[in-house]
């Protein structure tokens, strides 16, 4: 049994160690910082000073800081809504007994696999553009005008929009293998009870999803919190109040830029806490709301 | 789609059935039909000028097939370096991931100790959090210690992958029964052998599953390789493809710029068109289960 | 029999890891072997410097340089070229590192942590504002090489003014103002505005003629608006009502407003603008339409790669104000090289960068990427003619953007108000103000 013991060490000590470098220390060291007035991220522990919670007040007392919020919370529930309803709706569509349900599903989820700076340079460039873009074509085409996607008051959504088509096709995956571990012969009895399409949908499908709904708002949960490239693609030249979000602000507060008039990295793990909270607070409540009292099937 | 499966479809049209699901092919069809366009677009719009992209007239090819712009963002643009780079954290790293995760995972499927229960948790927790809390002390740490390169940014990723890749893999580990330990043990084979010679490729599709997961996650992740790897010859693809976008304004290649999307996006795409079964079982199987 | 197995897996890894650093090193070879074509190409200009050339011996000497460019834009072409000629004349070895414009965000951290960096370079103000205290001190230096007979003396002046010692070399100067298409000028018969009521009169003879006045990106907006803001206040005045509030009490930010919505109802801007980045500005040349951009002088170079096109370039100064507090001062900018503050070759690196920004190479600097020379006794490129002697008789330039964006915590919110300025979403001047003053 010494054998065993000895092998167990081995086995999982990179693991762990895996945790405790990367995980455990600088988590720990985050929620220190955000307690401390620290100008520098590579600053040592010497030089910071106890702060309270004055880093807290600073990030919530600015504007900047505040809509930025604000976007993330739009991304959130405008997004989700959108994009785990298309999921859903994809979902039942191909499991509905279509034909080349496995292409469709392959063609859907190809997004996810490219590379998101290029998915984003090609709606920047492409899609959206005010002159040659495809939006502006079609519209043309049947005699519209042609809208300014990437005006001020179009960013976001234009922003959003592009971010929900590439991720569709994830949440969708999901739902599938949830609607597919159901059995066929609910629905079989349903039918011969006279159970229209509708009927199956809210009194079958929806009940048996809800674990699989807990995964996907979870995981859109943390999706929308970690937001920070298509912020960043959708406004390469300046940061912009129509696309800034909490992750931009974070990464200008520890290594400058310009909508922080100098870095702060207390502020900064501030931030980065902020967040992790909301992402801990969605995991809590959506164990609260979809109890583990699934109908086992 | 195997031919049986063909045969089989064609017997069985059904019109009234497929009338009904007609709403259906509309709504995917037409979302596909989106992405598809502006995916050829990408494809003309590498093969042109500036001048052809911002005049529209893309699709006409008036002054010819300009695949020089390949060349070019090959060479010229560093592609070919960035490429090389990513291809060198993502091997190493789903390696380094397996090494790691896969005795990790076997151990605490298999022994009962103490502290089984607490890695354990310590794990599923470990997945939840996002790389903006970890990341500024490991900046520092590394900064301080002038640890840099390629080396730390793989070091990073795999760290990264071990969570989840364990968790992952702790259900196969728990459906092998026990008999191959015991057999293995009175041929005078060592607990730890038996695990490298036989457990681990028992359960090789689960290792391929989660290695392609991992492969796309590294291959496409951004935030980290922008701040560990800021020097231009070990950037990765993503990363390098915003300085080639940055560039652009100032030296005016869009065809090249176009051109470099499409290569950095062609590996993927093909690496999909051939596993995409594969790549959607990882992604059910390696993003749910736990 | 455990650990045999697992570093057998780690010298496989490890095998992965050298064939993927061979090809990608491979592949920098050959990027690298084609500027050591274009070097040939410019032999002369190697061996002309190497004649007058008196540079001290640095051979052993390695100096680190962290630049802002990426290897493939021009300017990286020649500085690799100089560094080449100068590690031949010295000796010295000069490790270039190409980090893009990223560098803004790394470059601190690293200098805080004593990195090996002995050259870096960055924007003027950003070097001798944020950075002062890890750049040497470089006065005396400049002053035994006669720096001031080769330099334009605004901008060692700000720099002095920032740092509060000469922290930084000029690299590539910028000028602002107005950039215009020769050719629509001369087919309208305007001649070039020096105040506004005159520049609103040249608009409205270009749009009687067909053409399109102004083009505009988004990104432009707040330098465009500050600039006009600039004539009316000052830019001390402007800085002053971003950092505290109180538009709807200045009178002549109100005025200012109510000019630009003036502008955009008369439909001076170009079809589109404000237009995303940069396809408004690339309309100068693409539609041959299109007749002016208020810019820096890098937007001449941008267009012509852009568009494909060599427009007629010529550029005046921002139209003055009757009345107004500032009528002619004009941004100027530069990107710079500074030395850092722990370098061990300080003269080393001082002389590469005379080398580089003065005489030979710093022409050949203004004809590949078409700016302006940082040696005043160079010429500029065609297109950019005047800006030099623009520079030279410059004296208090204008910071970019005029102090509009000096509120670094609101600037996000002033600079979409201001686009929303240029897309006529305001009816009075008075509207704009009172939408500044709720930011705060």
């Amino acid at each position: 049994m010494k054998k065993n013991k000895s092998m167990i060490v081995c086995f999982l000590l990179p693991c762990v160690l895996a945790i405790l470098i990367v995980y455990l220390y600088p988590v720990l060291r985050t929620l220190l910082m955000s307690f401390f007035k620290i100008e520098s991220v590579t600053s040592d522990i010497s030089n910071w000073s106890f702060y309270g919670l004055g880093n807290y007040k600073r990030i919530f007392g600015s504007a900047t800081f505040r809509t930025a919020m604000w976007n993330m919370f739009r991304i959130w529930l405008v997004g989700g809504i959108i994009t785990l309803s298309i999921a859903l709706l994809f979902a039942v569509i191909l499991t509905s007994g279509i034909r080349f349900k496995k292409f469709f599903r392959a063609a859907i989820y190809l997004p996810n696999v490219i590379s998101a700076v290029a998915l984003a340079t090609m709606w920047v460039q492409y899609v959206y553009n005010n002159d040659y873009g495809m939006l502006n074509k079609m519209l043309r085409s049947v005699g519209l005008e042609g809208v300014k996607w990437l005006g001020t008051d179009t960013k976001f959504w234009a922003m959003l929009a592009a971010f929900i088509f590439g991720a569709v096709g994830y949440y969708m995956l999901i739902f599938i293998s949830g609607i597919e571990r159901i059995p066929q012969d609910l629905y079989e009895a349903a039918i011969i009870d006279g159970a229209g399409i509708v009927q199956r949908f809210t009194r079958i499908t929806m009940p048996l999803l809800k674990g699989i709904m807990k995964t996907n708002i979870t995981f859109w949960t943390i999706n929308s919190a970690t937001f920070y490239l298509w912020s960043k693609m959708f406004s390469p030249v300046d940061t912009e109040s129509s696309t800034i979000v909490p992750v931009v602000y974070l990464y200008e507060l520890i290594f400058g830029g310009k909508s922080v008039s100098e870095r702060d990295a207390g502020a900064g793990a501030a931030v980065g806490v902020t967040l992790a909270v909301i992402i801990l607070l969605a995991y809590l409540v959506m164990n609260r709301v979809f109890k583990e009292d699934d109908l086992e099937f | 789609m195997s031919k049986k499966e063909v045969a089989k479809y064609r017997e069985k049209v059904n019109w009234k059935k497929e009338l009904r699901l007609l709403p259906g092919y509309l709504i995917v069809t037409i979302w596909i039909l989106f992405g598809a366009a502006f995916l050829l677009w990408i494809l003309a719009a590498s093969l042109s000028t500036s001048r052809e992209i911002f005049s529209g007239t893309v699709f006409q090819f008036q002054s010819g097939f300009h695949f020089e712009n390949y060349v070019n963002a090959w060479n010229a643009q560093n592609v070919s370096v960035y490429f090389a780079n990513s291809l060198l954290y993502a091997s190493v790293s789903c390696v380094g991931v397996l090494l790691i995760a896969g005795p990790a995972s076997y151990v605490l499927s298999r022994f009962e100790f103490f502290a089984n229960k607490v890695v354990k948790s310590s794990l599923i927790v470990a997945m939840g959090i996002p790389a903006i809390m970890i990341i500024m002390p490991i900046y520092s740490m590394t900064v301080r210690w002038g640890i840099k390169g390629r080396a730390l940014l793989i070091f990073l990723y795999i760290c990264m992958h071990v969570p989840n890749t364990t968790i992952y893999l702790l259900n196969f580990f728990a459906t092998l029964s026990r008999t191959y330990e015991e057999a293995a043990a009175i041929d005078g084979c060592s607990p730890a052998k038996t695990f490298w010679v036989i457990m681990l490729p028992l359960i090789q599709p689960a290792l391929i599953t989660i290695t392609i997961f991992n492969f796309l996650g590294v291959w496409n992740e951004f935030f980290m390789a922008l701040i560990f790897a800021s020097s231009e010859k070990m950037m990765s693809v993503g990363v390098g493809l915003l300085q080639i976008v940055n560039a652009m304004k100032y030296t005016g290649n869009y065809g090249g710029l176009f051109a470099a999307v499409v290569i950095v996006f062609m590996p993927t795409f093909i690496l999909y068109l051939f596993l995409s079964e594969k790549i959607i079982a990882g992604v059910t199987g390696g993003g749910i289960k736990g | 029999m455990k650990r045999k197995m697992v570093s057998l897996l780690l010298a496989a890894a490890m095998v992965t890891g050298l064939l993927a650093g061979c090809s990608s090193s491979s592949a920098s070879s050959t990027s690298s072997s084609e500027t050591s074509e274009s070097t040939e190409e410019t032999a002369d200009t190697t061996e002309a410097a190497e004649e007058t050339s008196d540079l001290a011996d640095y051979s052993g000497v390695t100096l680190t340089y962290w630049s802002m460019w990426t290897s493939t834009e021009p300017q990286a072409e020649v500085i690799q070229q100089a560094a080449d000629a100068f590690s031949e004349q010295t000796g010295a070895t000069i490790n270039i590192e190409w980090k893009g414009r990223d560098i803004s965000s790394v470059i601190l951290s690293a200098l805080e942590s004593g990195e090996d960096i002995d050259l870096f370079e960055d924007s003027d103000s950003r070097i001798s504002q944020n950075y002062a205290d890890y750049c040497y001190d470089l006065t005396e230096m400049a002053e035994a090489a006669d720096y001031a007979s080769y330099s334009y003396a605004c901008f060692t002046e700000t720099i002095t003014d920032w740092a509060g010692f000469l922290a930084c070399i000029v690299e590539q100067p910028q000028v602002g103002g107005v950039w215009y298409n020769k050719d629509i000028f001369e087919a309208c018969g305007i001649d070039v505005p020096t105040t506004w009521e005159e520049f609103m009169d040249a608009c409205q003879t270009m749009v009687d003629n067909g053409y399109q006045p102004l083009a505009l990106d988004s990104a432009y907006a707040s330098f465009n608006f500050g600039y006009h803001l600039d004539r009316y206040l000052g830019e001390d005045a402007v800085s002053e009502l971003s950092l505290n509030g109180g538009w709807s009490d200045s009178a002549g930010a109100i005025q200012a407003a109510q000019d630009i919505i003036d502008f955009v109802n008369a439909g001076y801007l170009a079809d589109g603008a404000p237009d995303e980045y940069p396809s408004s500005q690339n309309k100068i040349g693409l539609t041959g339409q299109v007749a002016m951009v208020v810019c820096a002088n890098y937007v001449t170079s941008e267009v012509d790669n852009n568009s494909g096109v060599d427009t007629n370039w010529g550029m005046f100064n921002y139209p003055s104000i009757d009345g107004g507090v500032d009528p002619s001062n004009a941004y100027a900018g530069a990107n710079c090289i500074a030395i850092s503050s722990y370098s061990e070759n300080a003269q080393a690196a001082f002389d590469f960068i005379m080398f580089l920004t003065t005489g030979e190479y710093d022409q050949l600097m203004a004809d590949t990427a078409e700016q302006i020379p940082a040696d005043p006794n160079n010429t500029a490129p065609d297109k950019l003619s005047g800006t030099v002697e623009a520079l030279l008789d410059t004296s208090d330039p204008l910071k970019w953007n005029m102090g509009l964006t000096d509120n670094s915590d609101l600037s996000t919110g002033i600079k979409e108000n201001v686009v929303k300025l240029f897309e006529g979403q305001y009816a009075t001047g008075e509207e704009f103000a009172a939408a500044m003053d709720a930011l705060y």
